[in-house]
């Protein structure tokens, strides 16, 4: 799997467009912070890591798009399903890649809450779960969008479904969702949405139900691509 | 060494093998001729466990290639069809990658036979067919596997490449199934041919000898 591993990655550091991703996603994510800290005035990270699976609703996707479906494209899948590796090798290899690029990018947002916090009161531990839970969140969605990546060879066509997928899915707990539908199905509903669970570790909580329903997603959605991807036609 | 007993493949509702069974000898080098979508590389890709037989069974070395799916392809080395590689790669860093995948280090002396020392360090998506070709057969010989599958290995190449191509396949003492639409090719480097049409083994048996005999067996039994 670490010769796997390491091909992706160099794939991604090899190429301007793994740069160009996880640049512009610092980028916003910084222009994020800096916005609640000049026109909010607060120095707090919650609003940060409320946008952020927004963020991650493009940034993701974005990323993980060609990550099976250009293998498909160009058939280079064949010359990696007839190397004697496993399928699970393969999907956890090119997972772990992404996820190495997603803390990458997460990293370089790190450094206005570190010179912030030495200027004013910060709680650190805080927003060290704040980014832990953004790690959970960022798996889920990579496992999902690497699911609709093996679904097409069209790199555009699994961005859009990754997209609009995540996008449903944190539809769930907003305020829209509140207003159109009964109490009940909301608070149910909004349980399936990866916003609701990052709430808890935006507050400082590791909470064991959230961290289980970002592990069990990222595990489904790894074990449908690997099922995917045995399937022989 | 690899034996097929009553296979069929079916897509949908087309048939692309159909009740195909043959044993392939150890050190037998197989010349797998055929029209245009006659069953060739969906016959390949069985061996290979890439694609899975609709009836019929497979072995490998008594290995089945799908349930000892890892196993049968650590004895395969296989070229596929169009030679598909990582274009973005340095040679080196290609061949250093399927060698890791296949867990052997020892890939120096492939470089030299296959004739890739000048053309180490540049990107894939740089050489020529030719150079891609020996990438792609340079992959196939690492890990030293007892059988390869070459899936149209001199597709496209000029004569002189055919050529070096051709001496290449004659040098490796392996179990070698190779297909390919060039007649005189088969004639030059295999010593069986099986020849397959609408999905049907219609021709299993020796080389005929004599210039231009391949071409009246295949002209006769294909029309």
């Amino acid at each position: 799997m670490k010769t796997l591993y390491k091909k992706e990655l160099n794939y991604y550091l090899n190429n301007p467009i793994g740069y160009i991703v996880v640049i512009l996603f610092a980028i916003f994510a910084n222009f994020l912070f800096v916005k609640d800290l000049f026109l909010v005035g607060s120095a707090s990270m919650k609003s940060f890591f409320s946008l952020l699976p927004w963020l991650f609703l493009v940034f993701v996707p974005a990323l993980a798009m060609r990550i099976l479906s250009e293998e498909k494209r160009v058939n280079t899948i064949e010359t990696l399903l007839t190397l004697p590796v496993s399928e699970t090798q393969i999907v956890l290899a090119k997972f772990f890649t992404l996820l190495t690029l997603l803390i990458v990018a997460l990293l370089l947002t790190t450094a206005l809450p570190i010179s912030l916090s030495i200027l004013t009161r910060m709680y650190l531990s805080e927003i060290a779960v704040g980014y832990l839970g953004a790690v959970f969140l960022g798996s889920s969605f990579i496992a999902l969008a690497m699911f609709f990546s093996v679904q097409t060879k069209n790199q555009v066509v699994a961005f859009l479904l990754a997209a609009l997928t995540t996008f449903f899915l944190l539809v769930l707990s907003t305020d829209f969702t509140a207003s159109v539908l009964p109490k009940t199905l909301q608070d149910f509903f909004s349980y399936f949405s990866p916003s609701y669970h990052l709430q808890n570790f935006i507050k400082g909580l590791i909470d064991f139900r959230s961290t289980l329903y970002f592990l069990s997603l990222t595990a489904l959605f790894l074990f449908l691509t690997i099922v995917d991807l045995e399937k022989r036609k | 060494m690899i034996s097929s007993r009553g296979v069929t493949k079916k897509f949908k509702d087309k048939i692309a093998v159909d009740n195909v069974s043959f044993q392939f000898k150890e050190g037998e080098i197989i010349g797998f001729v055929g029209p245009n979508g006659a069953g060739k590389t969906t016959t390949m890709r069985l061996f290979l466990g890439y694609l899975w037989p609709t009836t019929g069974q497979i072995s490998i070395d008594g290995l089945n290639p799908i349930s000892n799916r890892i196993e049968v392809l650590k004895k395969i080395g296989y070229l596929p069809e169009n030679n598909p590689l990582y274009q973005e790669m340095r040679v080196k860093e290609y061949l250093q990658f399927i060698a890791e995948a296949k867990e052997d280090q020892n890939f120096s002396k492939i470089i030299s036979q296959v004739g890739l020392e000048e053309v180490l360090n540049s990107k894939i998506e740089e050489l020529s067919r030719g150079f891609k070709q020996r990438v792609g057969l340079a992959a196939a010989i690492i890990g030293d596997p007892q059988i390869l599958i070459l899936d149209e290995p001199t597709s496209g190449l000029d004569p002189i490449e055919q050529d070096k191509i051709k001496k290449l396949i004659k040098g490796l003492k392996k179990t070698i199934i190779f297909s390919t639409h060039i007649l005189s090719e088969v004639e030059d480097v295999a010593g069986r041919i099986v020849i397959i049409n609408q999905g049907k083994i219609v021709y299993d048996g020796k080389k005929p000898k004599g210039k231009g005999t391949v071409e009246k067996l295949f002209k006769r039994l294909i029309k």
